[in-house]
């Protein structure tokens, strides 16, 4: 292990982060994901509304597209073209941000267009000014994936045997999986449902009544990124940051030719701390919020 | 492109049966053109008859999984459209090295499809036999899936390494990283229409041109490909022939969509809620 | 290509981790939408898409190993790490959201207790939903399900790379086996499980069955394949 390398592990940790909270808040904007079956419903319970539909198959598969579109044209470029990697990862990134604008509009357009019965419009000017906000943040995410791909295989000192598309690819779905287990919570458990009880998931009545009004006149998507970008997209980022940081630290710190086995013996290290931490927070969290008044059960809580 | 081209019809105009024959026909059809052209003239520049033939697969695989999904999964659309690309990447390597083995690269295509559909009809039948779905189009539509995909990344293929020789291939679309794009590009072309139409007023004219929009987007992907592995001339051709497909399906999906939604207005407050 | 017992036993790797893949799913926690509206216990996303995501990343950590060694079980042990690193970091960072976001206690509606810790669950459980957040058997749950993920994984990975020695090749067969069978496993889970302590988990012999008859229908397509040297 060098300074040189551990500065780019850093540099990837940080770039993960950046790539997480990007994710999550491109898709709250479109109301990707999850989120997006109460959106979906919302129409079908009678509350048309004016948020972003943006149902491109779930985010996994969507950001695997990103990211691998910006890392193979990165690749052409740099291998084609002989551009410098910075230039050819903006153009990749650029790329990737014009697909996700054209699937972000057929999303938005079929989805409403869908809903017919339920007359639900399709809006022109939100796809005007909500779909360049989704596009900056797909550019942000599909750069620093491309560019933690990039780094994986042409700077680190043990270089990735895969192209760096694939890595893009595998990176990308997992940066989706990601943003879709944990900053969608936030939108969804929150900021979906403002008209109820605080401290509790969503009670299944309240199905479909996602708010559609907002401090003053309607409610639209970029409200949402305003709020989920206070917890919901750095708490991504922090789940993607160390997935990528902890998986490449312990490969770096160690060297995986002579020293495999304390690289393993670190990530198991890194899993237990993770089960002790959780169940920290499931203890701190019963103590401080206590068992529901309304529970009318013989079990003790 | 008459298949998406008859807009206006009837919600369910396309009979499966015909439009799997036109897929299948179209995308062998087509790679092969390409193949015997592509060696015949010693040029590259038919590579993009690939990309096109890739098309017919495409919509083949979003009505199949148009009609499966319909019944409803339990794991969303996603799902399948990952199912469709994961069996089709394994049925064309199979195919092209079988038939590198085999001495006859022309060969290729008709044993990945073979298998395509043998294995993803398995794969039907097991979900409907030991995973109990009762489905009735699962058997079907699996193979349809399974065809689907590996038809599209077959053509795609083709199109960035412009012959149909394993070697080719894995040189230049594997060892390149661009299996990647070809991948995740054919797997949205496939889910993505069904998806972003879901919701009780789908239409499947919608649903199709739906599918060429995405799959036209996907051939600009492989256009750039193809400018590194084949040069600038047979990349930009396929590039601008990608980038006027996407056009000119984009722009009938919005006629599409103007016809299909409740009302398309510039701005507006909430509708009057109907109930 | 010639037939001889290094075949079988590549064959067989590669349906053990096929196998490993569909079992490993149904210890994944995932409570599908429900649960990003925290109504459901688990992790609120969809089961393919988080095991592919924790998956793939330990076949990244498992590719890494195997171009610097050929010991199969520092391979093994690299992907299920690999897997169970973010596997782990997913489940934290989305527990942070149930806790301080949310603001909802832990709790599994499956369950009286939780097996692991003994904590009583129905006290916890909102009033309309069916539990909310990640309880300490659902987080361990998910790790186990993960890590087997990455193992079936590397365990793919490995007896390819050996047959043809193309690292892309191998990691796209791996992506490939790897979808199918955890497709497969989700449509026997229908979208949303608990872990091991679900009722729904006894179903795992149907996926045992289903992606035992698909992996070797994969694995013997797969040691068929050349390198193209």
């Amino acid at each position: 292990m060098d300074a040189f390398s551990m500065g780019l592990i850093a540099a990837m940790g940080a770039l993960a982060t950046v790539a997480g909270a990007s994710e999550d808040i491109e898709s709250d904007i479109g109301s990707q994901s999850n989120p997006n079956s109460q959106v979906q419903l919302a129409a079908q319970v009678g509350n048309p509304h004016r948020i972003y539909n943006k149902a491109i198959s779930g985010e996994p598969p969507a950001n695997a597209l990103w990211a691998a579109t910006a890392a193979i044209v990165a690749y052409t470029l740099i291998t084609a073209f002989q551009m410098s990697a910075l230039l050819a990862l903006v153009a990749g990134a650029s790329v990737a941000a014009l697909f996700n604008g054209v699937l972000s509009m057929s999303a938005y357009f079929g989805r409403n267009s869908s809903q017919k019965r339920f007359n639900q419009w399709v809006y022109l000017d939100i796809i005007r000014y909500t779909t360049p906000s989704i596009m900056a943040h797909a550019w942000i995410t599909s750069f620093c994936i491309a560019t933690i791909s990039y780094i994986m295989v042409y700077m680190l000192p043990t270089p990735h045997p895969f192209p760096m598309a694939v890595i893009a690819l595998i990176w990308g779905l997992a940066v989706g999986a990601i943003g879709s287990s944990v900053g969608d919570i936030h939108y969804g458990g929150e900021r979906e449902f403002q008209n109820r009880q605080f401290g509790c998931g969503l009670n299944t009545m309240l199905s479909g009544q996602i708010v559609r009004k907002a401090e003053a006149g309607l409610r639209n998507s970029i409200d949402n990124a305003w709020f989920c970008t206070k917890f919901g997209g750095p708490a991504t980022g922090m789940g993607f940051g160390l997935t990528v940081f902890l998986d490449n630290w312990r490969t770096t710190v160690f060297d995986p030719v002579t020293q495999a086995p304390y690289a393993i013996a670190m990530g198991l290290f890194f899993i237990i701390v993770m089960v002790v931490y959780n169940n920290y927070i499931e203890k701190s969290a019963r103590r401080k919020y206590g068992p529901y008044p309304e529970y009318k059960g013989d079990i003790a809580a | 492109m008459s298949l998406g081209g008859a807009a206006g019809g009837a919600p369910s105009a396309f009979d499966p049966k015909k439009l799997r024959m036109y897929g299948l026909v179209g995308s062998i059809v087509g790679i092969y053109l390409g193949a015997i052209l592509n060696s015949a003239l010693n040029t590259n520049v038919f590579s993009f008859i690939g990309a096109v033939a890739a098309i017919f697969a495409v919509v083949m695989g979003a009505n199949a999984v148009r009609r499966v999904c319909a019944y409803g999964i339990g794991t969303g659309v996603p799902s399948i459209g990952m199912l469709a690309l994961g069996m089709g990447i394994i049925a064309v390597m199979f195919g092209l090295s079988m038939a590198e083995t085999l001495g006859s690269i022309l060969v290729g295509p008709i044993i990945i499809l073979v298998y395509a559909g043998v294995f993803g009809y398995i794969i039907g039948v097991i979900a409907n036999k030991v995973i109990k779905f009762n489905i009735p189009v699962m058997e079907e539509g699996n193979a349809d899936l399974s065809m689907a995909g590996a038809m599209a990344i077959l053509g795609w293929s083709f199109a960035i390494s412009g012959t149909l020789g394993y070697v080719d291939i894995l040189n230049n679309v594997l060892m390149s990283g661009y299996i990647a794009i070809i991948f995740i590009a054919g797997g949205l072309a496939i889910l993505h229409p069904f998806n972003a139409n879901l919701g009780p007023d789908e239409q499947q004219d919608r649903t199709l041109v739906n599918a060429i929009m995405v799959s036209g987007m996907a051939m600009i992907a492989t256009g750039i490909g193809a400018i590194a592995t084949q040069g600038l001339a047979s990349g930009l051709l396929q590039l601008v022939i990608g980038f006027a497909i996407w056009f000119y399906f984009f722009k009938m999906y919005y006629r599409l969509v103007k016809r299909d939604a409740a009302a398309v207005v510039g701005t507006g407050l909430l509708p009057p809620t109907v109930q | 290509m010639n037939f001889d017992i290094n075949t079988i036993v590549y064959i067989l790797e590669i349906i053990v981790g096929g196998l490993l893949v569909g079992i490993g799913v149904h210890f994944v926690p995932v409570g599908g939408a429900p649960a990003a509206m925290a109504q459901a216990a688990g992790i609120g996303t969809g089961t393919v898409q988080l095991a592919a995501g924790s998956g793939l990343t330990g076949l990244l950590a498992a590719g890494l190993m195997m171009s610097v060694t050929d010991n199969l079980w520092l391979i093994l042990a690299s992907g299920a790490v690999g897997a169970g690193i973010m596997m782990g970091s997913t489940m934290l960072t989305g527990s942070w959201i149930y806790a301080y976001a949310v603001g909802a206690p832990f709790a599994s509606a499956k369950v009286n207790y939780d097996p692991i810790t003994g904590f009583s669950q129905p006290p916890y459980v909102a009033p309309g939903t069916v539990g909310q957040g990640i309880p300490t058997v659902c987080f361990t749950s998910g790790l186990i399900g993960g890590m087997m993920g990455g193992l079936g994984g590397a365990m793919i990975y490995y007896p390819l790379y050996l047959i043809n020695g193309n690292a892309a090749l191998s990691a796209m067969f791996a992506i490939g086996i790897f979808l199918v069978n955890a497709v497969i496993a989700s449509w026997n889970i229908q979208g949303t499980i608990e872990g091991f302590h679900d009722p729904k988990f006894k179903k795992w012999p149907f996926a045992f069955k289903a992606c035992l008859i698909a992996s070797v229908l994969l694995a013997l397509a797969s040691v068929l394949i050349t390198g193209g040297a």
